[in-house]
């Protein structure tokens, strides 16, 4: 567990630089040095005057897995809203205000697939459900172009 | 290119791009990007549509709305699932806001985005065809940071 910034909120007090005891929080880039930063102290996020930090966890707890029905009517929400996204991204090449429309329309669909997809086993990637769907993923894909690479370095950083 | 999965590329791609965000908010830059670069793989497999239209979007808009949604608040009602009745609290709201718009489109045609830009809600993907972004959400109350300006 290491603190973080949140630059846009920090308002320059420099509170967390007097307390920090390893001047982790002294950077260059803005950011906390989390290598330095210590597991848990929080001194920092308690001294911020502005609320600009707050702790980073290293282990999220395993989600209880959603009912099989919920997860199902979900899965058909998704995919109505990635078709509807494939058809805005299509009117999107067309130029000019309906095509702005048309990619504000895509997004909007894309956030709405995203949230369905959220809801049904999916909302973080260290979940027992999303490594699974990965590993599925490598030994379903028939594509000679798969890049098994990313899905097995994926599969090592989780 | 008939994936033994249960989801197709669209739906991968969105499940991809969501881990991606994720692991962002943890600050886990490397996930989020190899993350991203799935979701675009899985987009690339996406067959090109063409000759497509916005009148293409209504059946499937009254779609989700008389069905996929009713299906998910029932099922999801039944077990007492609120995080996903949360989801269709905001996503019939924005389906509703998709159907307005197009309908207005429909008969103000460009003249709809006269003097206005497009604004989309990253949080619950609500859209505004507005002079300015609005301030906070109407739907999901997140602030005005949160707003992406489609350009």
């Amino acid at each position: 567990m290491h603190a973080a910034r949140n630059i846009k909120l920090c308002t320059k007090d420099c509170l967390c630089l007097f307390v920090c005891p390893t001047g982790a929080t002294d950077t260059e880039n803005g950011q906390i040095d989390f290598a330095k930063c210590l597991d848990g102290c929080r001194l920092c996020v308690d001294a911020c005057p502005s609320h600009a930090i707050h702790l980073v966890y290293d282990r999220y707890p395993e989600k209880p897995g959603k009912d099989g029905a919920v997860v199902a009517a979900l899965g058909l929400l998704a995919q109505s809203k990635a078709e509807q996204e494939a058809i805005c991204e299509s009117l999107a090449k067309d130029g000019g205000p309906k095509a702005l429309l048309a990619k504000g329309l895509a997004l909007s669909n894309r956030i709405l697939a995203e949230d369905a997809t959220r809801e049904a086993n999916h909302l973080v990637p260290q979940d027992t459900h999303s490594k699974a769907l990965l590993k599925q993923l490598v030994e379903d894909s028939d594509d000679k172009d798969f890049p098994k690479d990313i899905v097995a370095k994926l599969l090592d950083l989780l | 290119m008939e994936q033994s999965t249960s989801y197709s590329d669209g739906v991968l791609a969105a499940i991809c791009s969501n881990l991606a965000k994720a692991g962002e908010k943890q600050l886990k830059n490397e996930e989020s990007v190899l993350f991203s670069q799935l979701s675009r793989y899985h987009m690339g497999r996406i067959a090109h549509l063409e000759s497509k239209d916005f009148s293409d979007l209504s059946p499937m808009i009254a779609d989700d709305i008389a069905k996929k949604y009713a299906a998910v608040e029932n099922e999801a009602s039944a077990v007492v699932d609120r995080g996903a009745l949360r989801c269709v609290t905001w996503g019939k709201k924005v389906t509703a806001i998709h159907k307005s718009l197009l309908a207005r489109f429909e008969t103000q045609g460009d003249a709809l985005l006269d003097g206005n830009q497009v604004y989309v809600c990253e949080a619950c993907g609500f859209i505004a065809v507005a002079s300015d972004v609005p301030q906070l959400c109407p739907i999901c109350k997140a602030p005005a940071s949160r707003f992406v300006k489609i350009s």
